[in-house]
Parts: structure tokens; sequence; C-alpha cells
């Protein structure tokens, strides 16, 4: 039998120039990483003599600025693979935040502390799952566009909230709850590492689990996924699930932080959590993304932010410097598509 | 009651942007209305003013309508004014979500014969009936004095901190004249402290998270940093906890504007040294007397300033000064 | 050729509404065959697929599938017996890689630290060996498959179906989206699936690929069988009059 030769067209399109291109496309999260820290530091040493870099408080104010986004942002990155997006978490968080408030202060002083925080930390975590259920059901059984499905849960979860708290914020005080939200362990915040072992977990789901690479594959291709006897609508809902629940989280530990429920907590970091989604290098049409990009996409945002307010730039080209960052992002991935023979028929 | 006049303004609101008003049937008798727009329903400082305004409408026996928008934008805000406006009460009350922006959605109210008076912000420069500008037509403006407010505030921060070392303010945008006016007083006052720097502002968009990181950027360039001033709620709480977050609490001293029951924890926690805060039940009862008032044929003034109460750890339990805290 | 069919549809009816997409049509497939299904649009070829594939059910009639009966609810029941289908799109996850896509929705797992995870070394590896017997050579396992040219995604779709070890592949035409050189190489393969032993059945505008693979050739018009004949007995003009009649 003669071989037949079908490496063909891959050779042909692999030149070393575009081969450099294609890596400073999947790379330029990181590009933009560094290229921020040793910008800031530069313009720390030269201005003001001091350092940004090496200064670990710096560190921790920008992880502890980039946990609420980035919970927002880890559950819309499978979301994002998947084709889809979540407008409804920003308010999915509030809900959580002002439910986690509301059982809190029925249980403190009922009964032991911890168990109070266990106890509404439950609650908030299933009533948070409501929305994203919902959510699942409308976009996988109704077949409703994601946009127009989340952005109606936006609605339902921002009235339910606001109606929850009474149009206020709601108070807590439980001392564990605050030692959650404001103390560290190792000098790192709480609210750090619970981020870290989230983030750690979801990556682990992302790239190493069935349901995964199921999402990537509804991404790349809903037609071969259901061909290939993937249960699509099932694996739909559970994302638009997990995606509330890493909001729900959220909503806890800002409850915790701020030792308020607020029902607006989440909506400011809507537009960052996809923001740094697509920063860290998944596609808005789906099929691409992971964990690492998005967390790098969310410090991304979380330095330009705090780094300008360090060297004491006017606040309004906080919005531009985000802005550039996205657009050039994209304008990265169309090329290495193009490069890489990106099809758009699908 | 409390609780359903905010579900009745969210589905209202709602409600208005698709179909209008049903009709609200009234005998054109002699009893008046007037409606009273916040800037924001989901407020307890709005809240507590439709409460002093219920109070001076039932005095009076003037039917009260409080209709608003979820939030504080003028997008939002002005279908609502304008199905207000359809329903021609006899005097609107609003609280204008943005200087400009609101100024021709009012002169339409104005126009079809409805008196307009501006609570809590005000369009134009908020001097009204002088027959000089295009915005003057409103009867008359009341509310806390804001740059008042902002003197009180630099004031207190001045004395908490020995009169000197930097402070800085942390606000929510530009363009909204009460944060502005307060941040003018501020700053204007910080002026008699020569040993006091005011750094450049911080704008946060509302999210305590940003006024958060904010702090903690400020302070790690600025270890000297002695006060901040929140010149609202989110401003101040997440400036608070930036400090809490850099061990700076109680060395950088915080004042928040605005009295909520959350303060009162703050307070109490040590994350808010200072809240000032304002009397928006004085600010609903009188916009209703000075309509009324109008209504019947009495001339106005065109500005009424209402008081402040500056609540710190020494005095929160007070019942005095606690009745100042916005009821929720 | 004298072992029994491995599918032998009987007298195989369906409509749609008032329409006979298909009217009394029997066919059989035997092991290592390609037959090829000729006709027009709407002749009812793809319902006729569709049938065997489990996407439709049968009004009347029956299926025999290896000597016994069938009644497929649906494509996946069928594929778990080894009925593949290659559509025309190919239905394949152009973001994944060769090894993801052979083994989509049905994934290795192996155990790291009592966690379930997915296994691709196992996944490359035998993704490789697949289009290895198939004779393919695709030189970099890691890339999404849009990297790949046309010619090689129809080797990944068909070597899925190898290593799912089916006996019947169905392959809606699987020359049409590509180049002349491409579609030599689609007819090659073919040849070599045949001689692995699995039926084939190829459905095709294209006589003269029709011609190059195929033993059989069963021609359908108006839902129909309206021909059936050893490809080497026939020519292209006798089976352009059975299409269009007359």
């Amino acid at each position: 039998m003669a071989s037949i030769p079908l490496d063909d067209t891959v050779s042909e399109r692999t030149t070393w120039a575009s081969s450099v291109r294609v890596w400073v496309a999947s790379m330029r999260a990181w590009i933009f990483f560094f290229a921020l820290v040793i910008g800031f530091e530069v313009w720390a040493r030269m201005e003001y003599h001091t350092t940004f870099l090496l200064n670990p408080f710096n560190a921790s104010s920008i992880a502890v600025f980039a946990v609420g986004p980035l919970l927002l942002a880890l559950g819309q990155t499978f979301v994002v693979i998947s084709g889809g997006i979540d407008l409804s978490v920003g308010f999915t968080m509030g809900f959580a935040a002002v439910v986690f408030s509301k059982i809190l202060n029925a249980t403190t002083g009922a009964v032991w502390d911890p168990l109070a925080f266990l106890l509404a930390a439950a609650v908030a975590l299933l009533a948070s799952a409501i929305p994203g259920l919902i959510n699942g059901l409308l976009i996988a059984k109704l077949r409703i566009p994601p946009f127009i499905g989340t952005l109606g849960m936006y609605g339902v979860a921002r009235g339910t909230a606001y109606l929850l708290a009474g149009g206020t914020t709601v108070p807590i005080s439980n001392p564990l709850v605050s030692f959650i939200g404001n103390g560290s362990l190792f000098s790192v915040p709480i609210t750090v590492l619970v981020t870290v072992v989230i983030t750690g977990a979801m990556m682990f789901l992302l790239s190493q689990s069935r349901f995964g690479q199921h999402v990537y594959a509804i991404g790349g291709s809903r037609q071969a996924s259901l061909r290939a006897g993937i249960n699509v609508a099932r694996n739909t809902v559970a994302l638009y699930v997990l995606s509330a629940l890493t909001a729900g989280i959220g909503g806890i530990l800002y409850t915790a932080r701020f030792t308020a429920g607020a029902a607006q907590a989440g909506e400011p970091l809507l537009l960052d959590s996809i923001a740094a989604v697509v920063i860290g290098g998944a596609s808005l049409f789906g099929g691409s993304g992971t964990i690492t990009g998005t967390v790098i996409g969310a410090l991304i945002i979380a330095i330009i932010q705090y780094g300008l307010v360090f060297v004491n730039v006017e606040p309004f080209w906080q919005f531009v410097a985000v802005g550039i960052v996205i657009i050039i992002s994209v304008l990265v991935d169309q090329t290495q598509k193009q490069l890489s023979g990106g099809r758009s028929d699908e | 009651m409390k609780s359903w006049h905010i579900k009745a303004g969210l589905f209202a609101s709602l409600l208005s942007a698709f179909a209008g008003w049903s009709d609200y049937a009234y005998a054109a008798g002699k009893k008046y209305t007037i409606a009273l727009i916040p800037g924001l329903t989901t407020d307890a400082f709005y809240i507590t003013m439709h409460k002093g305004a219920q109070v001076a409408a039932d005095a009076l026996g003037v039917d009260l309508v409080f209709q608003g928008a979820p939030e504080f934008n003028p997008v939002q805000q002005v279908p609502v004014l304008n199905a207000i406006i359809g329903r021609k009460p006899d005097a609107i009350l609003i609280a204008p979500t943005d200087k400009e922006q609101l100024v021709s959605p009012l002169k339409k109210a104005v126009d079809s014969g409805i008196p307009v008076i501006t609570v809590d912000t005000f369009i134009g420069n908020g001097r009204y009936q002088t027959g000089t500008g295009e915005a003057d037509f409103p009867l008359s403006y009341i509310a806390s004095d804001n740059i008042q407010g902002g003197v009180i505030a630099a004031k207190a921060l001045a004395k908490a901190i020995g009169e000197k070392g930097k402070v800085y303010v942390s606000n929510v945008k530009p363009n909204i004249s009460t944060t502005d006016q307060r941040e003018q007083g501020f700053k204007d006052e910080m002026k008699k402290y020569p040993n006091i720097t005011v750094l450049e502002t911080q704008f946060n968009d509302d999210d305590a998270n940003k006024a958060a990181a904010q702090f903690q950027s400020v302070y790690a360039r600025n270890p000297d940093l002695a006060g901040v001033f929140g010149a609202n709620l989110f401003s101040a709480t997440g400036a608070a906890n930036g400090a809490k977050q850099a061990n700076a609490q109680g060395k950088v001293k915080v004042v928040a504007f605005d009295a909520p029951q959350s303060i009162v924890s703050d307070i109490k926690a040590g994350n808010i040294d200072i809240a000032i805060a304002q009397h928006p039940a004085e600010i609903g009862f009188y916009g209703v007397v000075t309509a009324y008032a109008h209504l019947i044929g009495q001339s106005v003034p065109p500005l009424i300033g209402t008081g402040f109460t500056v609540i710190d750890k020494s005095n929160v339990d007070d019942p005095n000064v606690k009745r100042f805290i916005y009821s929720d | 050729m004298s072992e029994q069919p491995v599918l032998r549809v009987q007298s195989v009816s369906k409509r749609f509404g008032g329409v006979h997409a298909l009217e009394n049509v029997s066919l059989e497939l035997n092991p290592g065959e390609v037959l090829a299904l000729a006709g027009d649009n709407g002749a009812g070829k793809s319902t006729l697929i569709k049938i065997i594939s489990g996407v439709h059910q049968p009004d009347e009639g029956q299926i025999f599938y290896d000597g016994a009966e069938v009644n497929f609810e649906n494509p996946h029941k069928a594929r778990e017996q080894g009925i593949e289908t290659i559509y025309q799109d190919l239905a394949l996850a152009d973001n994944l890689d060769v090894g993801a896509n052979v083994f989509l929705g049905r994934e290795p797992l192996k155990r790291m630290f009592g966690l379930p995870v997915l296994d691709r070394k196992r996944m490359r590896n035998e993704a490789a060996e697949a289009l290895r017997v198939l004779d393919i050579r695709i030189n970099r396992f890691d890339l999404p498959l849009r990297s790949l040219s046309g010619g090689q995604r129809q080797a990944v779709a068909i070597g899925r179906a190898i290593h799912w070890k089916a006996k019947v592949l169905i392959m809606d035409e699987p020359t049409a989206a590509l180049g002349v050189p491409e579609q030599r190489k689609v007819i090659a393969l073919i040849k070599s699936l045949k001689q692995s032993g699995v039926g084939v059945i190829f459905i095709s505008h294209n006589l003269v690929d029709i011609f190059a693979v195929s033993d059989r050739i069963v021609v359908l018009r108006r839902g129909q069988k309206v021909g059936e004949t050893a490809t080497q007995a026939t020519n292209s003009d006798e089976i352009v009059r059975w299409m269009v009649g007359g």
C-alpha cells in the first residue's frame, strides 16, 4: 500500500517569521503582564525614586484587588469557551452577598460563629446557583441566545437582590467572617488564598476533566459535540451553574471583606471580568481560552488600575489603558487565527 | 410599609418604561398630588427623604407619589420623569442625576405647567429664579449645603489628624453636583491649613473594591498619608477597607459622607472615624412643604439649606445623634 | 463475498407529512464492500442514511445489522454498535487536536492523586495508531484541527471511525469540499478501509469517484430504488439514465 502524504499544507504555512508571530500571539497576555510590571517599575524609579515591583505591599494590594473580578471571570471563562456569555454574574454576586449577610445576621449569636458562617455560605451558594440554573435551562433547553437569556437574568437577579436588601447595604457583625475577609495566613490575605484554591480547582476542571474537554468541544462545534454523543444540554446547564457559583463565592468574600452585603457589589466588576477573559486569550466566538490566561488577564487589569494611581496619572487614563489592552488582545488573537489557518465557517 | 414602597417603586419603574401609567383616576378635587423622584430608589438616603416627605404630605393632606430608577443615572431617570409628567401631578420634586442632562427634560415639565423643585441635587448652577440662565426655572433647591458639608468634613478631618499631613478625596465620578460640591468645599477649607497637602482625587465609579485598591496604591507611595475623605458611602467604605488591608486603620483617618445603618458598626469597629450625616428627612419634609406653599399661592425661597450632624465614636450612641442615621 | 451481509435494509419506507421520502427500499452491504449510493438531489439518499444511522426511524420495513433486527432510537445507539457516519461537514471540533477528536465524547480517564483526569497521552497515541493503520501521516498531533488541511481532517474523521471499530461506515459526500489532489487521497483512504473489512456506504454526486472506489452502485430516484448493479458491469451513461429517469 502506498503511503499517503497528508502533511504538506502545515509545513507550507509554518515559516520561521510566522511561527514567531504565532508564539507572540499565544503569549500575549504574559507579554502584556511583564511589560506593565516593568513599565511601572521604570516609571516609579525615574519619577519617584521608589520601587513598584519589589514592594510586597503592592503585590498583596493588587492580589486583593483582583479577587472580585477574577472570581467572576473564572466561571465566565468556561461560559466564553463554550461560545456563550454570562451577563448576569455581577448581580448574581450581589444577590449572593445579600443572602449571605441576611442568613449570617439571622444565625450569628444563635449558633457557634463558624457554624453560622458555614450555614450562611451554603445557603448563599445554593441561592446563587438558582440564577445559573435558570440561565442554563433557558439557553440549553429553550435555545435562547446566551446574551439575551443572561441579560434577562441580570435584571431578575438585580431586582431580587435589591428587594431582599430593602434597597440598602446589609451590615454584618461576625468576627470570624470579618477575619476571613480581612485577615491573613502566613502574611497572605485569606481572600487571596481562597481564590487561589478555587482557581486551582477551576484549572483542573477545565484542563483535566472530561467536563472541561466537552466545554471546549461545544465551543468548537456544537454540532460535532452532539454527533459525538456529548450531552450538550446538561453540560451547558452545568457551566452556567458553575459561573453563578464562582460569582456567589465572590459575593461571600465581598461581604466578608466590607462587612456588609450590597446588591450592587458585583455590578462594576462584570465588564472587568469579561475583559480579563478576553485579554487572557479566550475568543468570544468560543472554543479557546485558559484559566491561566484569565488569571493573567485579571491581574493585568488590576495592575493597570493600581499602577496608574501609584504613578499618579490622571484617573481617566485607567479606562483608556484597559480599553487599549483589550483591543490589542483581540487584534492579536485574530492575527493568530489567520496565521494558523483559522476558518470562519463554523 | 417601607419595603412595600420599594417594591412598588421597582416594579413601577419597570412597568412605566413599557406601558405608561395605568389610570390613576383621582377625582380632580382640591387634593394636590406631588411626585417625588429620587436619584435612585435603592438607597437609604432617598428612602429616608421619602419618609420625611410622607410626614409632610400626611400633615398637609397631599398625595405623595414616589417613583424613580434603581440606579443613579440620567438614562434611567428621564423615562421615569417623562412618565410622571404624563400623569400631570401638581408639582414635581426631583433629585436630578446630572447637572446638564436633566435640564431639558425638566423644562418640559415646567412647559406643561408643572412646577419643579429640586431636592438633594440640582441642575445648572443651583441658583434658580434669577432670570438669567437657561436652567434657573425650578422654583427652589432644597438640600444640605454640600459645599458646607465638605467644609465640615475638612474641619473634622483636619482636627483628627492634628492639622498636618497628606489627605485625598475618594470620589464617585465627576459631574454629580453634590459630590463635586463636597469635594470643592473640602478642598477650599483645607487651603486654610498650611501643613495639610491634598493629593489628587481618586474616582472609583461607586465600586468599593476599586476605592480600596486606590487607597492602597496612594498609601503605598505616600506612607505618611494621614486622612481620606470619602465623598459617598462606597467611596468611604472602600477607602476604609483599603486602610484595614494596609494595617493603617486608625493611623489614616477616614471621614465618610452620609450615614446609613452600616456606618454605625463601621464607626464602632474603627473602620470609619467620622461620618457626616445629612438630614434627608428634613429635605423631603421641606420639599413637600415648599411645593404646597407654592400651590396655595405663597412665594417660596429659591434655596433652602438643611443641616448636618457630625458622628464619631463618642456620640454614635447618643439618641439625638442616632436619629440622623438613615433608616432602611 | 460469500459471508452474510453486515447490513440489510428490508423494504423501508419513510414519509414526511404527505411526501414519500422513501418507498420500499431494500439494500445489502457486505463487509469489505464499498456501496455507492447515487441519485439526484431529493432522491432520498440522505433520508436513507439517516435511517441507517439512527437519526430517523422508518415508518415501515426493517433493518438487520450483523444478522439481527435493530431499531436505533438515536445516532448514539447506532454508533455504539459500530455504525459510524462521516458527514459532509465532518463533525469535528476544529479547536481540538487529533486525539481529542478521535475520542470526542468517549475520552479515556486515568487516576492522578486519586482524581480522574483525561488520559491525553493515550488519546494521542491511540489516535496516531488509528491513523497509522490507515497509513496516514500527520506530523503534529498537538495542533488544533483547524491548522490541518481538508484531506487531513477527513482522515481524522475516518480514523475516528476505525478506532471505534466501525463495521459500517457511511460517508456523505466525503470529497465534495476538497480540492482535486485531496479527493484522490480520500479515495485512496476508502480503498484501504475496504481492505480492513469495513463496509462502506459512499454517497457522491461525482461519478468519477463512484467508479473509482465502489464495488456496487444503488441508484435512487424520488424515494425509490431504480437500479442496482455491480460497478464493473455498468458505465456512467447507464447510471445517469437511471438517476434522471427515462
